[in-house]
This record gives C-alpha cells, sequence and structure tokens, in this order.
C-alpha cells in the first residue's frame, strides 16, 4: 500500500508539467482562496480594533496581532465560557450515549437472528425519510411534558441514538466474516464479551468517523438548542452566538473574536482527525 | 476421545443435507470428511461443532450425548478456511483469546500460548497482527488457538484451501506432526483426494449427504466400495468403459469386445468397467486390441493414451515399447486395481 502510494507520487512528480495541469492547479488555488479566506479574515478580525476593521483600504494583517481585547469583552458580555462547557456537555452527552446505543444496535441487527428483524430495520430506515423538522414539534412537546426544557438534558435526550448512524455501522459489522463469531462461540464467548473485544475495536474507523459526524452535528447544531434552550445557563455556542449577535450590537470585530471561540474547536478536531473523516465520508457515501 | 454417530439426518427445508450417517471415529486418530462440495461434510462438521443441530440421530463424545449441546461445552477447537482470526489483536492475543475467556489467569495463558506457538512454529512473530502473516503463517496461529485451550476434539474445516499448492503440502505435513504430537482427534474437512489420502488414518467419503465409505485411505482406492468411491479417488482418474456382462464375461462397448474380465452376474446386465492407469499392461500377444492415441511424458513415467472400444482410456505403458499414434496394440489387466460396477446404481460386482 505504502510502497504503491510512493510509486504514483513519483510518477506524478516526474510527469511534465501540461498546461492542463498547471490550469488545474491555478482552479484549485483560487478555490481554496475562496474557502480559506473568509476564516482567515474572521480570524484576523478578531484581533483588530474597530477603527481597523473599517479602515479602507482594509489591511490584512492586524496592526496588532496580540490585541485580545475582543475575546475578552466577549466572554465579559456574554457568558462565552458558560456556552462554551454546554457545548462540551452536550457533546460529550450525544456521542457517549448515541455511539452505546449505536453499537448495540448494528450488532443486533447484524449478528443476532429475532423474528421480524428485517422488517424492524426496514422500519426504522424509513423514518430517515421524515424530515427534521416535523421531528422537532413532537420532540418539543416531550421535552415540555417531561419538565425537562431548558435543560442541558433537552440537548442530549432527542439524539441518543441515530438510525443513519446505526446504518452505517452495520454495513460494517455486515463485512465481518461470521466465522469470526463462530470461532468466538465455540471458544465460549458471550455476545457480549464478543461485541466489546472482538467487533468494536475492529469498527475503530467506522467508529471515528461516527463519533466526528456526531460531533459536528451536535457542535453546529442551532435550531434544536435555540428551541429548547432559553436561559443563558444552559444556551450552547452556535445558540450564544446568535444571542450575543442581536444584544452585543453591530461591532464586527467582537462578533468575528465570538465567531472564532465558537470555530476553533471543531477546526482543531478536523486537523487532527480528517483521515477518518475523509475516508468515513468516501467509504459510507456519505455527502457531507 | 471417542466420536459415535447414530443416524445422522440434517434437512434444510425440503433438502436433505445429511442422511442417516453413522460412524464411530477412534480416539486420537486423524479422520477427513471427504467428497465433492455439495456433499454435506460441513454441515456434518457444524454439527460436531454445534453451530447447527441435526434434524435427528445422535452424537456422542465418548459416552456424553453432545447432540443438542452448546459449542462451548462441547470442548472443541474449531480452524476455519479463512482463519477467522481477530485482525487488530497480536498472534499472541489472538492465541491467548480462547483462555481469556475461560478466566485462565493472565500469567498462565501468556505460558501455555507460548508453548502452543513453539508447537506451530510461530514463536518468533508472537507481536505481528494476522495482516503482516503469510497465508501459512495465519493456518498455523488458527490451529495453534484451536489447540490451546486443550480441546477434546480438533475439526477443520478446509483448512487449506486458501493456501498456494506448495504451502499446502507443506501444511498438511504439520498438521499431520501437530497433530501426532498433542494426540488430539481430529476431523478435517476436504474435497480434495489428495489431502486426504496424505493425513489421514481414515477416509470418510460422502456424496449427497450419504456415506459412501469410511476406511483406510489405502483401502479406499484398492477397494472402492461402488463406483463413486472408484470415480472420485485416484489421480489420473480411474478408466471407466460401458459393457454388458455376457456368460460372465465383460464385453465392452457397441462391438462386444471380450475384456477378458470374468463377474458373476446375470447375463445382460449393463456394467462398467473401471480399471487404474497402472492396472493395465501391454501385451501384444493379448487378443484385447487398443489403438494408440497419444503419449505423454510425465516425468519418470510414461502416461499412453489410447482406444479401448470406442472409449479414451489411459494407462501407465512401458517407456521403452516406443508407441506410436494409431499404433494398434494388445493389452490385458492386472489383478488388482480393475472393478466392474453397476452401470445405474454403481454397485460393485468385482
Amino acid at each position: 500500500m505504502s510502497r504503491k502510494s510512493r510509486d504514483t507520487e513519483t510518477r506524478i512528480n516526474k510527469e511534465p508539467l501540461s498546461i492542463g495541469r498547471i490550469a488545474m492547479y491555478v482552479c484549485l488555488f483560487i478555490g481554496a482562496l475562496i474557502m480559506i479566506f473568509p476564516f482567515y479574515w474572521m480570524i484576523t478580525g478578531a484581533f483588530k480594533t474597530w477603527t481597523e476593521v473599517n479602515k479602507i483600504p482594509p489591511t490584512l494583517i492586524p496592526e496588532n496581532p496580540f490585541n485580545l481585547e475582543n475575546f475578552i469583552y466577549a466572554f465579559k458580555t456574554a457568558p462565552f465560557g458558560r456556552y462554551f462547557i454546554n457545548s462540551i456537555l452536550a457533546l460529550i452527552g450525544c456521542i457517549v450515549t448515541c455511539s452505546f446505543t449505536t453499537i448495540l444496535a448494528a450488532f443486533a441487527f447484524s449478528r443476532l437472528r429475532f423474528p421480524g428483524r428485517e422488517f424492524i430495520f426496514s422500519l426504522l430506515l424509513s423514518l430517515m425519510m421524515v424530515p427534521y423538522e416535523m421531528i422537532i414539534i413532537t420532540n418539543y412537546r416531550t421535552i415540555v411534558h417531561w419538565n425537562l426544557h431548558d435543560t442541558i438534558w433537552a440537548l442530549i435526550l432527542p439524539f441518543m441514538s441515530s438510525i443513519f448512524y446505526t446504518y452505517i455501522l452495520k454495513g460494517f459489522f455486515d463485512s465481518v466474516p461470521e466465522s469470526l463469531y463462530q470461532a468466538a462461540k465455540v471458544d465460549g464467548c458471550s455476545d457480549w464479551k464478543y461485541l466489546w473485544r472482538v467487533m468494536v475495536p475492529m469498527a475503530k474507523s467506522s467508529l471515528a468517523t461516527i463519533i466526528l459526524l456526531n460531533a459536528i452535528a451536535t457542535w453546529n447544531s442551532f435550531l434544536w438548542p435555540m428551541i429548547a434552550t432559553n436561559s443563558k445557563e444552559v444556551r450552547t455556542l452556535p445558540f450564544g452566538l446568535y444571542a450575543f449577535m442581536t444584544e452585543g450590537g453591530q461591532r464586527n470585530e467582537r462578533m468575528m473574536a465570538a465567531s472564532t471561540i465558537v470555530v476553533i474547536p471543531m477546526i482543531i478536531i478536523f486537523l487532527f482527525a480528517r483521515k477518518y473523516i475523509i475516508s468515513g465520508m468516501s467509504r459510507g457515501g456519505i455527502k457531507g | 476421545m471417542r466420536i459415535r454417530l447414530e443416524n445422522i439426518v440434517k434437512r434444510f427445508d425440503d433438502n436433505t443435507a445429511v442422511n442417516d450417517f453413522s460412524a464411530v471415529i477412534e480416539s486420537g486418530e486423524l479422520v477427513t470428511l471427504l467428497g465433492p462440495s455439495g456433499c454435506g461434510k460441513s454441515t456434518m462438521l457444524n454439527m460436531l461443532s454445534g453451530i447447527l443441530y441435526p434434524t435427528e440421530g445422535k452424537i456422542y463424545f465418548d459416552d456424553d450425548d453432545v447432540t443438542f449441546m452448546s459449542s462451548e461445552k462441547r470442548g472443541i477447537g474449531l480452524v476455519f478456511q479463512n482463519y477467522a482470526l481477530y485482525p487488530h489483536m497480536t498472534v499472541l492475543e489472538n492465541i491467548c483469546f480462547p483462555l481469556e475467556i475461560k478466566k485462565v489467569p493472565k500469567a498462565e495463558r501468556i505460558e501455555r500460548a507460548k508453548k502452543m506457538a513453539e508447537l506451530v512454529h510461530v514463536e518468533g512473530m508472537l507481536n505481528r497482527k494476522p495482516g503482516q502473516l503469510s497465508g501459512g503463517q495465519q493456518q498455523r496461529v488458527a490451529i495453534a488457538r484451536a489447540l490451546v485451550k486443550e480441546p477434546r476434539l480438533l475439526l477443520l474445516d478446509e483448512p487449506l484451501s486458501n493456501l498456494d499448492a506448495r504451502l499446502r503440502i507443506e501444511m498438511r505435513e504439520e498438521i499431520r506432526r501437530i497433530q501426532l504430537e498433542t494426540g488430539v482427534t481430529t476431523i478435517f474437512v476436504t474435497h480434495d483426494q489428495e489431502e486426504a489420502m496424505s493425513i489421514s488414518d481414515h477416509i470418510i467419503l460422502m456424496k449427497l449427504g450419504v456415506l459412501q465409505q469410511y476406511d483406510k485411505p489405502q483401502a479406499l482406492y484398492d477397494q472402492p466400495a461402488n463406483c463413486f468411491v472408484a470415480d472420485f479417488l485416484g489421480n489420473p482418474p480411474i478408466n471407466k468403459v460401458a459393457g454388458v456382462v455376457q456368460d460372465g464375461k465383460v464385453l465392452l462397448g457397441e462391438d462386444k469386445i471380450d475384456s477378458g474380465i470374468k463377474v458373476d452376474v446375470a447375463d445382460g446386465t449393463r456394467v462398467w468397467l473401471s480399471f487404474r492407469a497402472e492396472s493395465v499392461i501391454l501385451d501384444n500377444s493379448s487378443s484385447l486390441r487398443a489403438k494408440v492415441i497419444m503419449t505423454s511424458v510425465m516425468g519418470k513415467e510414461v502416461i499412453t493414451s489410447f482406444d479401448l472400444a470406442g472409449k479414451e482410456v489411459r494407462g501407465y505403458m512401458d517407456a521403452n515399447a516406443e508407441l506410436q499414434r494409431d499404433q494398434e496394440i494388445g493389452i490385458r489387466f492386472k489383478n488388482s486395481g480393475v472393478f466392474v460396477f453397476d452401470y445405474e446404481s454403481g454397485e460393485r460386482y468385482l
């Protein structure tokens, strides 16, 4: 594998730069620039003063790159620290519970034999067709009914399981040869132990993909937290940012500092785990 | 451990995979379940391992009725065609895993696993993952994993079919060596007659779920119970010429050529005359005539194909005879390796 990729690499490097290739690189460069520039603008903007942000012509590099005033302001006026903790709590809560139920469900649908297995699974799959906005109404009613409105639980409870992730993981479990299961069974291995000692470690990269997708979705989720929470104590970052925007007035440099706080953790995660995200995307045929 | 199978029947819906199968496998023997694909040998193995339960009949391990006992209580080791090693575990962890399940203390299981690894000659690669091993090495690890809990019975399901030809010969000798060293009763499933012949104490030959013959390898070859057994074993395959019995003689082909073979069945019975390539002798004084089609040199031997009563057959001929194409020769048969079977039922008459 590694030798093969090295071969292709040298082959590409040796190839003369044709006009087509130059054009391709130029297009990629422009595309990358368009994608990256807003982030760059946002992050640098966070370090600028109000006058500098509104200066014409604009500066590409902040005059004082260590100006943390905007961040301090953001943390002072809105409890971004609290939002951050809430986001992390919701994230951990969702990932832990959802991964757990996903693993169990995927294993059951993939390996255990019980009457109606196929029927139940296709029923669940068909539920994926129901638009999210529709579920919000019933979820909201449930949450209110259980007196969980405006609590962290409201952010976690509806996302404790996922048909979609179950479907991805079941696909992987299905590809594990049945003989591994039989070999373990003959040795007296219980289903529970087999799942955690054999299946889950083998599914590491699928699980990583699921966890990452889940993390991104939870971190960025806006609509549900806006509906399910109200007070500052339980707001998550995206909703907090929105609130900051309406409550804080039009001060772009402050907004950019707040946005940077929201976005940075995900960018860091992406940089570390992009191998898993990309492989998961291409394997599962998921569109991001 | 002695295994007794009594009238085993296994049906899948309307399809009978194994039918009225009875056999006794003696303790410490290596017995091969041999047969073409779909003959029920893997089904039989799965019933022995407890993955499947028989529809009818009984299975005894020594005196214990294990017919419906679950796999893990039977004390068996199982080796699969695809080895079924856990890809995320090292060789050592793989071999330790059955002991881990049995809650053997860690120090002891590592010691036992290492001993097993030495037995199968993988002691130098304990920290590698299965993906870093060759097929033969993976198979060795799989055998070690199956043997580490000291099973009463070792079951091998086509363990060599994923290996290349040279490794296959090496591994089958290894399996035999390991089996003799441990003395574990072993059942080996294969569709490869050569594999079966070379390593087994006894062979059970099956066809369409029915036991055809259960005997020593050489006996299966020398004294086939029926036409199927004779056809299945031997390389080159046994020669078959259709004939009819008249006055106790087997007459071959449309022209009713006297083969010189005598058989005690009713006149007019349609039969197969089957003979091994080594059972035919060049003898130009013989009245049984044949025509040479071609000769091919197979290393130290010369195999000649010739036309006998309209059918192409093959025999090992005298290399010095320098037979030419279309040359007419006389042949006769040796006393061994010549059989007469019923044309329809395959029942053996001679």
